[in-house]
C-alpha cells in the first residue's frame, strides 16, 4: 500500500509543477497499530530543497543520493527540515532519523523523499504535524499532509498561515 | 498595479451608489469617453451580466484547517484567490469549485483512495455553502446562478478536476452527479484510465480517450454532466468531439496560435469547438498566455552575489538569514515580466476571430496556479471587463463571454441528457 502512496505523490507534484505554478511539498504519514509503527515520507522538490540549503537551486554541491553525495548532506538537510518540521505522536516529538532517500522524476520535476520511520507501542490518542517547509522562500508555498490511521485517512494542507495542526484520535 | 485596482474599487462603490439613480446606457461616443468613464461603463456592464468563472481549485484550500471561505484573506500572504468576500468585491456572480485528485496508482486501492479524498473535498464545498447560506448558494442547474444573483447570493457549481476517482466504476458517474458535480475534466498532468495527458512524460498511452473513458463521456452525457478536455491531449479533444452527444468544454484552456503550449487549443481545434457548439474557458496562468522572456538582469545579480558567498557551512545562522534577505531583494528588484491583462484578452480576440464570439469565456484556475497582474485574485476580476470595453467588446458580447455560453451549453447538456433518459424509459 506504502508504494502506491508514493504514487500519488509523484503525480501530485510532478502534475502541478508542470502545469500550474503552485508551490507545493507533499507529505505522507502513516501509523498501523499493528505494526506499532509511525511513517513520514516528506517529497520536496529537489530545486527547493537546494534553495533552501545553498542558496542554489541547481547547486550540485550537496549531491543528494548521488555516489559523490556530500557528507554534510544528511546533516545541512535535517538542520532545515527539524527547523519547519515536526510530528508529534501523543504529545512527544518524534525524532527524525532518515532510514532513507531517493530522487524520482527529471529536471526541474525531480523531487527528494526523505523516509523516516518512528516506533511507537503505545496506541495514538493525538497527532500534531507542522509543516512549514520552504514558507522562509515563498509565501505562497502549500504543504499537502496525508495521514492514514489503520485505514482512515484525513487530508489537510498547511501553510505560512496555518503551519501545524492536531489531530485527535 | 495594486494602486489602480485600487482606484477600480473604488469607481466600483461609486458606481454602486449611484446605480439606482442613474439611467442604464449602453451608449458610448469613443470619441470623447475619458479613461474614467470607460472604466465606470465597464463596471455598470460587469455588474449587470452574470459573471461565472468556470474554474477554481478551491476545495484544496478548503482542507486547509480553519480556512474559512466567509474570510477575507490577502493573497499576498497566504497564496490564497478566492474566498466569498472577494467574490463579492470582484462581482464574481458564479464560480466552479474543482475537487483536483491528483493522480495515484491505477489499481483499486489507488481508485478508492482516490474517491475518498473527491468526496471529501465535495463536502467541504457542500458544507462551506450551508454555513454561509446567507451569502452563497448551492447551484446545480444553468438557471441557479441567475435565480442566485437575483437573491444577492454567489452561485457555487462543483466540477472535478481528473476523472481519476472515477476508478474503473461507471456507476461513480451518477454518485458524483448525485453529489452535484456538473462537469468532469477527463484527465489532469498525467495519463490516467479514461484519457491520455497532454502533459504526461511518457507519451499518449490510450491514443486519446480509452474505451472505458468513452463509457464514462456515454454516462456524462446520460445524466448531464459537461466533458471538459482541458487537459487532454490534442486527441482526447478530437475523441470528446466525435463520442460525445451533447457540445463539451474546455475549462482553463487558452489559444496555441497566441501562446504555443500544449495546454492551449490550436485554430483547428478551436474550430471544432465552434461545430461542437462547446465553449473555450480563458485561464490566467501565465505560462499559458504569454511566453516569459529570459530575465538576465536577475541572473547576472545573483550569479555575482554567490559568487562573493562565502562557504554555507560556516555561516552563522543570522549570516544565513541576512543572505536570504539579499536573494529575495533580487528578486524583487528583478522580477519576471508578468502576464497581464491584456494578453488575455489577446487570447479572446483571437478565439473570437477563429471560433466566434459564442465559444469563449473565463475559467480563472485560482488557486490551482491561475492568478496574473490585473487578475491576480477574486476581487480583480472586473478589470477582464474593462480590457474587453476597452477594445470595443458590446455589453452583449461581453455577457456571453463572461458566463452566457457556457450557460447555454450547460442548458443543451442538460436537454440532451433529458433526450437520451426519455428514450431509455421509452424502450
Amino acid at each position: 500500500m506504502l508504494k502506491s502512496y508514493l504514487f500519488i505523490l509523484a503525480f501530485v507534484l510532478y502534475g502541478h509543477s508542470l502545469a500550474h505554478p503552485l508551490r507545493l511539498s507533499l507529505c505522507e504519514i502513516e501509523y498501523s497499530s499493528k505494526r506499532q509503527l509511525l511513517t513520514i515520507n516528506l517529497k520536496l522538490f529537489l530545486t527547493d530543497v537546494n534553495e533552501a540549503i545553498v542558496f542554489d537551486p541547481y547547486s550540485k554541491e550537496l549531491a543528494f543520493c548521488q555516489p559523490n553525495e556530500s557528507a554534510e548532506a544528511n546533516q545541512m538537510l535535517m538542520e532545515y527540515v527539524n527547523r519547519f518540521f515536526f510530528v508529534k505522536a501523543n504529545k512527544k516529538k518524534v525524532d527524525l532519523k532518515i532510514k532513507s532517500k531517493r530522487l524520482s522524476g527529471e529536471g526541474e520535476n525531480t523531487a527528494l523523499w526523505v523516509y523516516f520511520e518512528y516506533e511507537q507501542p503505545a496506541p495514538l490518542s493525538s497527532m500534531e504535524i507542522k509543516n512549514a517547509v520552504f514558507t522562509d522562500l515563498f509565501f505562497d508555498q502549500n504543504n499537502i499532509v496525508y495521514v492514514h490511521l489503520d485505514g482512515a485517512s484525513k487530508s489537510m494542507m498547511l501553510n505560512k498561515k496555518t503551519p501545524s495542526h492536531q489531530l485527535k484520535f | 498595479m495594486r494602486k489602480s485596482n485600487s482606484n477600480y474599487l473604488i469607481l466600483l462603490l461609486f458606481t454602486i451608489l449611484i446605480g439606482s439613480c442613474k439611467e442604464k446606457s449602453n451608449s458610448t461616443d469613443s470619441k470623447t469617453e475619458t479613461e474614467e468613464e470607460l472604466v465606470q461603463r465597464a463596471l455598470e456592464i460587469h455588474k449587470r451580466v452574470l459573471t461565472l468563472d468556470t474554474h477554481a481549485d478551491t476545495p484544496l484550500r478548503m482542507i486547509e484547517p480553519g480556512f474559512d471561505m466567509a474570510e477575507r484573506h490577502d493573497p499576498n500572504e497566504t497564496g490564497s484567490k478566492v474566498d466569498y468576500p472577494r467574490m463579492k468585491e470582484g462581482d464574481l456572480d458564479a464560480i466552479f469549485f474543482a475537487a483536483f485528485v491528483a493522480q495515484d496508482i491505477r489499481d483499486d486501492d489507488g481508485n478508492s483512495r482516490a474517491k475518498t479524498l473527491c468526496l471529501q473535498m465535495i463536502d467541504s464545498v457542500i458544507a462551506s455553502t450551508e454555513r454561509n447560506s446567507n451569502i452563497v448558494g448551492l447551484a446545480l442547474n444553468p438557471g441557479d446562478a441567475y435565480a442566485l444573483e437575483k437573491e444577492g447570493k454567489r452561485a457555487i457549481y462543483i466540477g472535478i478536476e481528473n476523472g481519476y476517482p472515477i476508478g474503473n466504476d461507471l456507476s461513480n458517474v451518477e454518485e458524483y452527479f448525485n453529489k452535484g458535480v456538473r462537469y468532469i475534466t477527463l484527465v489532469h498532468s498525467s495519463n490516467n484510465d479514461l484519457a491520455d495527458s497532454a502533459t504526461d512524460e511518457n507519451g499518449a498511452e490510450h491514443g486519446g480517450i480509452s474505451e472505458f473513458g468513452s463509457k464514462v463521456v456515454g454516462e456524462m452525457n446520460r445524466l448531464g454532466i459537461m466533458v471538459d478536455v482541458s487537459h487532454g491531449n490534442d486527441s482526447v479533444f478530437y475523441d470528446a468531439i466525435k463520442l460525445s452527444k451533447a457540445p463539451i468544454i474546455a475549462s482553463h484552456s487558452n489559444a496555441r496560435a497566441v501562446t504555443k503550449h500544449q495546454r492551449n487549443m490550436t485554430d483547428e481545434m478551436l474550430q471544432l469547438m465552434a461545430e461542437n457548439g462547446g465553449v473555450v474557458q480563458l485561464t490566467m496562468l501565465a505560462d499559458y498566455l504569454r511566453e516569459a522572456p529570459p530575465n538576465a538582469a536577475r541572473d547576472s545579480a545573483v550569479a555575482a552575489l554567490r559568487a562573493n558567498m562565502k562557504p554555507i557551512s560556516e555561516m552563522t545562522d543570522e549570516e544565513r538569514s541576512a543572505l536570504r534577505t539579499s536573494f529575495q531583494e533580487l528578486n524583487q528588484k528583478f522580477p519576471n515580466p508578468p502576464a497581464t491583462v491584456e494578453h488575455v484578452a489577446d487570447h479572446i480576440d483571437h478565439i473570437v476571430k477563429v471560433a466566434g464570439i459564442d465559444h469563449v469565456g473565463i475559467g480563472c484556475d485560482f488557486d490551482g496556479g491561475g492568478g496574473i497582474e490585473g487578475v491576480f485574485d477574486a476581487s480583480e476580476v472586473m478589470n477582464i471587463t474593462i480590457e474587453l470595453v476597452r477594445r470595443g467588446y458590446t455589453e452583449e458580447q461581453i455577457e456571453k463571454i463572461w458566463g452566457g455560453n457556457l450557460i447555454r451549453v450547460f442548458k443543451e447538456v442538460q436537454a440532451i441528457a433529458d433526450e437520451i433518459q426519455a428514450k431509455a424509459s421509452s424502450t
